[in-house]
């Protein structure tokens, strides 16, 4: 005969409880003894009076002589009191304890192994390890003239002793490398461990310094993914950040990022000039942005000349106009448009003869609202479906062209999503048959959220919600719905008995349902299903949105 | 403060609600709290480390250390209403440690698991048995999941996100597992 499954993990629960040896008294005694707390704990134990207090007082006396000291021995010596990254483009993590002995040197990338090479660290001073360590990146070339940004990031418990390691080792590392004649920029933060952060550098296999960092750049800019930023080089992101608009908050910096490897701002400006056909006298505004464009490195340059105004990427290696746009200056007075001297120019989005790296332009250019909306309802976007696009379709005399914060919010609304509570994984306006939608994605916990967005309706043109479960099977029954009802995409309760059934391979008449129950765990909806067929019981949980069977189990009675 | 007994009837007892109220006590250094929470999770990080280090006296320093941790350091728990999920990922990362000291070493010895166990008391040879038959017959995999699925009371979907694993991958083994440990209980598949 067979012992019911239920049983049979109670067995296994109570063997495991079983077996844990009992040195809680060690411990407790050894951490009270650390914050100075044995006296309470003494006193309380002699209220009760019984075998138990002797117990508990042997116990005492074992850890007053020993327990304390080894507790303390423990923590100054062995338990990692600080993680310090190192990210140039090798990626190497340092483990150091209270006294800033190193305990361990781990290389994340193959280049981390390179410079770490057969050199061991246990022991050593951490001012020494990153001597050693930053001596071997000059020596391998990781550091020199074309990249010379570092990262070094700090992850302590105590955010303040923390800060203050990360700035000394700053400091250091600029000390060393100006030693070294080398002009070097230093990146410096502080990191909280994170479960998010750790698993995004896990996924990409970088440090959790650099993840921070590149979530940092991601908050404080748009039209990035993660994905994109991951493979670029601190020195690149060191660009993006020191030439950005918007700040990047609680990262200290020392030197600047070296622009050797490319042309310099002064070539890409005389570039874009010259294809607009301006001159630098007539400009009326000028900004210029480092950034990273479908994975190349380039200058942004905006300028206003002549009533219009002008944006270009400029390949920051070979100098190559990758994307130009023009527009008329909707700041300036409407009079003086007409006057201005806009017939010297090509027109926005032609491409020059000889330049065959020109992409049109994929931005938010001023396309009349109806000649969108006339290709746009082609695919499907009776704008009587679009959830919450409310005020932003066909608003009267503006563009009807939503931003890209209006379709996040839309896409989060629908899923019933926080920004906050979310990381976005694409954000993207693109062109499909003529018309311009947003492909947003985002992940809550291990769920996918993937949606398209008319970018000038804000109607909902297809979404999907999977689980991130390394299979990518999550898209089951109701999870592509194309904004059919206001709720589509849920599983109703019907459909989900149907799913568990079909699994355990039963009919719905030979069946009796125990239990079926719409139940929310981890943010998610789902079902809670538990039948009956002969002597065996089933038990399936099922995701309400995806149709996804989380968790299964049968028994036997 | 509860006394033994009543402490003793918490053993393995890892309601979220209440594992996370002790991880507040500790914060605060309320009295008891440590005690609690070591009766209510020791179980679960003996068990695990026991399930990836395969030593007993291994599992014992990092249940050792894992407290010891969690005293300076309960503060860094943010409440999600998952205590469990954090303190086995603070003694996975802690067992992982363990074993990349091992690697440079030598490989982890094969035991006689029954003579090596010894419980706390309360410990009968029906336990025994259960126990080193889940050490010796099982995958490594197979036996995290079984301990984490049984002792601790996760989700296949919180161990799959724990162990890092495709959650398809997880119902598999757990069951697999199962079938091999029915054996042991007298019946026959």
């Amino acid at each position: 005969m067979r012992i019911k499954e239920a049983e049979g993990s109670a067995k296994i629960k109570q063997a495991y409880a079983n077996a844990v040896p009992d040195i809680c008294g060690v411990i407790l005694s050894e951490c009270k003894q650390e914050k100075g707390k044995v006296i309470v704990m003494a006193e309380e134990k002699k209220t009760k009076g019984t075998m138990k207090y002797i117990m508990a007082a042997a116990g005492l006396i074992l850890v007053l002589g020993a327990g304390a000291l080894s507790a303390n021995v423990y923590r100054l010596n062995y338990a990692v009191s600080s993680t310090v990254s190192l990210d140039v483009n090798p990626s190497i993590q340092i483990m150091v304890n209270e006294k800033e002995q190193v305990l361990d040197v781990k290389a994340l990338n193959e280049d981390g192994e390179t410079v770490i090479g057969d050199m061991d660290f246990k022991g050593s001073d951490i001012e020494v390890t990153m001597n050693a360590l930053i001596g071997s990146m000059l020596r391998n070339g990781y550091l020199n003239e074309l990249a010379n940004s570092i990262l070094i990031s700090v992850d302590n418990s105590d955010p303040l002793k923390g800060e203050e390691l990360q700035a000394r080792l700053a400091e250091k590392v600029n000390e060393l490398m100006e030693a070294d004649g080398f002009f070097g920029a230093v990146l410096g933060q502080t990191i909280t461990e994170d479960s998010d952060l750790r698993q995004l550098a896990d996924q990409y296999g970088i440090t959790q310094g650099k993840a921070q960092l590149i979530r940092q750049i991601l908050d404080s800019t748009t039209g990035h993914t993660f994905e994109e930023l991951a493979p670029l080089t601190i020195n690149e992101l060191n660009l993006i950040i020191s030439t950005g608009t918007s700040a990047v908050e609680k990262v200290s910096s020392l030197g600047s990022a070296s622009e050797k490897a490319y042309i310099g701002e002064e070539k890409a400006k005389e570039a874009a000039f010259a294809h607009a056909g301006v001159s630098g006298q007539d400009i009326t505004f000028y900004e210029m942005d480092m950034d990273l464009e479908k994975g190349v490195m380039v200058y942004e340059i905006e300028f206003k000349c002549g009533g219009f105004e002008y944006e270009y990427d400029i390949d920051a290696q070979t100098g190559d106009i990758i994307k130009n746009k023009k527009e008329i200056d909707d700041d300036m007075p409407a009079g003086s448009q007409v006057s201005s001297p806009g017939g010297n120019m090509p027109a926005a989005g032609t491409n020059p003869p000889g330049s065959g790296t020109q992409v049109p332009d994929s931005g938010t250019a001023a396309v009349p609202p109806a000649q969108q909306n006339s290709g746009g309802n082609a695919g499907g976007n009776s704008g009587a479906s679009a959830p919450s696009a409310g005020g932003n379709s066909g608003s009267g005399g503006t563009s009807g062209t939503i931003t890209l914060e209006q379709a996040k919010e839309i896409a989060l609304n629908h899923a019933g999503q926080s920004a906050s509570a979310v990381y976005f994984d694409k954000l993207e306006l693109d062109h499909d048959h003529g018309m311009q939608k947003y492909e947003i994605e985002f992940i809550v916990g291990n769920t996918e959220y993937e949606y398209e967005i008319d970018a000038v309706t804000g109607a909902i043109l297809e979404y999907d919600w999977g689980h991130d479960d390394g299979h990518g099977h999550g898209h089951m029954a109701g999870g592509t719905g194309n904004s059919t009802g206001a709720d589509s995409g849920t599983v109703t309760s019907e459909q989900a008995k149907q799913i568990a059934l079909n699994h355990a391979g039963q009919s719905a008449s030979n069946v009796y349902f125990d239990k079926v129950e719409l139940d929310y765990d981890d943010g998610m909806q789902i079902y809670e299903i538990e039948f009956v067929s002969g002597n065996m019981e089933y038990e399936y949980e099922i995701d309400a949105v995806t149709g996804m069977i989380l968790e299964y189990d049968w028994d036997q009675d | 403060m509860l006394d033994m007994t009543s402490m003793e009837k918490l053993r393995a007892d890892c309601n979220p609600d209440a594992v996370e109220q002790c991880l507040f006590g500790i914060e605060r250094q309320e009295p008891g709290a440590l005690e609690e929470f070591y009766y209510r999770t020791s179980a679960s990080v003996y068990g695990f480390a026991l399930s990836v280090l395969k030593n007993t006296q291994d599992a014992e320093d990092i249940m050792h250390d894992f407290y010891v941790l969690v005293w300076s350091a309960a503060g860094k728990y943010r409440s999600d209403g998952k205590p469990m999920a954090w303190v086995l990922t603070v003694t996975r990362n802690l067992c992982l440690q363990k074993l990349r000291e091992y690697r440079k070493k030598s490989d982890i010895p094969q035991e006689d698991w029954e003579s090596y166990i010894s419980g706390n008391g309360n410990m009968s040879a029906e336990d025994k048995m259960i126990l080193s038959e889940c050490l010796i017959r099982l995958s490594d995999e197979e036996r995290q999941i079984v301990m984490l699925h049984t002792v601790s009371g996760f989700k296949h979907r919180e161990i799959a996100r724990l162990l890092e694993l495709p959650l398809s991958t997880v119902l598999s083994k757990y069951n697999r597992a199962l079938k091999k440990l029915r054996k042991i209980y007298g019946g026959e598949q």
